[in-house]
């Protein structure tokens, strides 16, 4: 008999605590975990420190909720939507604590504690400001073997890692088939980790499938079913980015109404935000944006 | 020939530069960089070796806002994830040619994606850099574009170093374990390239229009200026056949080139355009 790690999303408020560091997966607009992201707001998160590499609505979001006390990231973009307005008013006016990476230097970093390692070295970012702004993480440190100059990234250590998977068993077992970005290795660096998924499935249909695991379940310590748990951002193949609700985020984001934007989803379960931005066949067009994307062919094929 | 606009010329001159040596890793949703790369795998470069999201390796696809991820997952030949990939091919001299673009850059070929004003008390607060600290120093040849080419942009010395080309000449990258190959700038104006570690940058090309004493106003870093610059090749036929009604039919690259209020209005049709198409592909399946 295998150990059930399944619980509810409501579950997300007790196995992070205010205070806690949490690294956050997906990339750009890819497979942020929005829904666990949501009820970290619905339970009243405070003073997290968020890690990511690089963070869009998902940071976002949390800055503007003011569950972040401290931000490490190599980047927080919400590219053609513009700059992320919380994340620049909460640095520029109030003072927000954060690290800035390189991008290499977070993963480096990450991967070091999914090994064990205090440290990780490698070569560069030679000439970028960053590594004098920051030496209580980066550091600069002889080969042994052959004397030449590198940097050393130190170990991120987050306390919690949350992912979205596109599926996973009970266990923890977790697929992935589109983006998984950095997931694995925040996962593999965090103390406890939080896989949401598109759907809890039976063991068999994991093993079918063996070849898509990308997270086996002794990483993981809780598994939460959370259909369209990447909304608004991606998560490809089975539902695209909604640059609609992006677009309603960036202009809430900007102007004053932010704070009912915010106090609505605090107010509002997981059901009804899924009832609200996917009812009406909103949540079909989201997946047929997929169907329709299109390959070209080369020349001469 | 075909008229053509600012932003499909700086497509053809950026995809010049993307060859079949070596990988190209596609980051932050950039139309420009992107149709850069797709223009050149359907032409010159059928083999450039294109990896975005965590398709490792992919056929060219064509741009849309909510389609892109989709479209690489389907012609990848690997999915992989992030970090295993990006940082293989970045530490182990895989990398050749990625574009960029920045808030600031200098004639060091230093980037700014950081803060403008101080770091401690930024004016403004950028993005933050990404992969792009790490690209550009370690990638064989480092490209870098702006739509607008001002002295704003291209500064005498960037108000941060997010990141930076750091050994610029082929010995002095070839001492450093780095591949040799040039910076090339490419702007609505001209075309700047630099491959000397004591030699500033020179204006390899003009745009159409544009005079070389143009490109120096604009420019806040030390150009040098031959005695003859020659004006930037125009697309070819073929090249903007491909781009309008193959890569960008939906017009993803020119909203970079949209300012001010403009700007969101004509993002807003551009996904109005998406949400069609896939309304329509639902409707004609139904019976």
């Amino acid at each position: 008999m295998s150990v059930d790690k399944v619980v509810p999303l409501g579950a997300v408020g007790d196995l992070v605590h205010d205070g806690a560091s949490v690294a956050l997966g997906g990339g750009w607009f890819s497979n942020h975990p929005m829904a666990a992201v949501r009820e970290l707001i619905r339970v009243g998160r405070r003073n997290l420190h968020v890690m990511t590499i690089v963070g869009s609505v998902d940071v976002d979001l949390l800055v503007g909720a003011g569950a972040v006390g401290h931000l490490s990231f190599s980047m927080v973009t919400l590219e053609a939507f513009g700059l992320a307005p919380n994340f620049r008013r909460a640095i520029e006016h109030e003072g927000l604590a954060y690290t800035e990476y390189t991008g290499l230097g977070l993963l480096i970093g990450l991967e070091a504690q999914g090994r064990g390692m205090p440290f990780l070295p490698y070569r560069g970012p030679f000439g970028s400001d960053l590594p004098a702004h920051y030496p209580d993480i980066y550091a600069t440190i002889q080969c042994p073997f052959t004397g030449e100059e590198l940097t050393a990234v130190r170990a991120v250590k987050p306390d919690v890692a949350i992912v979205h998977a596109l599926r996973s068993d009970a266990e923890g077992n977790a697929q992935w088939d589109g983006t998984s970005g950095p997931d694995i290795d925040m996962a593999k660096a965090a103390g406890r980790v939080i896989v949401t998924c598109e759907k809890v499935v039976d063991r068999s249909e994991i093993v079918e499938n063996a070849h898509m695991t990308k997270l086996p379940s002794y990483y993981v310590d809780a598994v939460i079913e959370a259909p369209f748990g990447a909304n608004p951002t991606s998560h490809v193949p089975v539902y695209a980015l909604d640059a609609w609700q992006m677009m309603e985020y960036a202009q809430a984001a900007g102007s004053d109404e932010f704070g009912a934007y915010v106090e609505r989803i605090r107010t509002e379960s997981e059901q009804q935000y899924q009832g609200r931005v996917l009812g009406d066949g909103r949540g079909e067009l989201l997946a047929e944006l997929v169907a329709v994307a299109r390959v070209l062919e080369r020349q001469g094929q | 020939m075909t008229d053509y606009e600012v932003h499909e010329l700086m497509v053809c001159r950026v995809a010049a530069e993307v060859d079949d040596e070596g990988v190209t890793v596609m980051g932050s949703f950039t139309p420009l960089a992107y149709s850069a790369y797709m223009l050149a795998k359907m032409t010159h470069a059928p083999e450039a070796f294109l990896v975005g999201f965590d398709a490792v390796g992919m056929e060219p696809f064509q741009l849309s806002f909510t389609g892109a991820e989709a479209a690489a997952y389907k012609g990848a030949v690997c999915r992989w994830g992030m970090l295993t990939e990006i940082n293989s091919i970045h530490l182990s001299n895989h990398g050749g040619v990625e574009a960029v673009s920045s808030a600031q850059f200098d004639g060091d070929g230093a980037i700014n994606l950081s803060v403008i004003g101080s770091f401690d008390a930024p004016k403004v607060r950028l993005p933050g850099g990404a992969g792009a600290a790490e690209v550009i120093k370690m990638y064989r040849k480092m490209i870098a574009y702006f739509g607008k080419h001002d002295v704003r942009t291209l500064v005498k010395k960037v108000d941060f170093v997010t990141g930076t080309r750091w050994k610029i000449g082929p010995e002095s990258r070839e001492a450093a374990n780095l591949l040799p190959g040039p910076i090339v700038v490419v702007t609505n104006l001209a075309v700047l390239v630099r491959d000397h570690d004591e030699r500033p940058f020179r204006i390899e090309s003009v745009h159409p229009g544009v005079t070389p004493e143009q490109v120096v106003e604009a420019t806040g870093f030390e150009l040098e200026v031959p005695d003859d610059v020659p004006v930037t090749a125009a697309p070819t036929d073929e090249q903007l056949r491909l781009l309008r009604e193959q890569i960008d039919p939906f017009g993803t690259v020119k909203f970079d080139f949209v300012s001010g209020k403009d700007r969101l209005q004509y993002l807003a049709s551009v996904l109005d355009a998406e949400w069609r198409r896939a309304e329509e592909s639902i409707a004609a399946r139904r019976p």
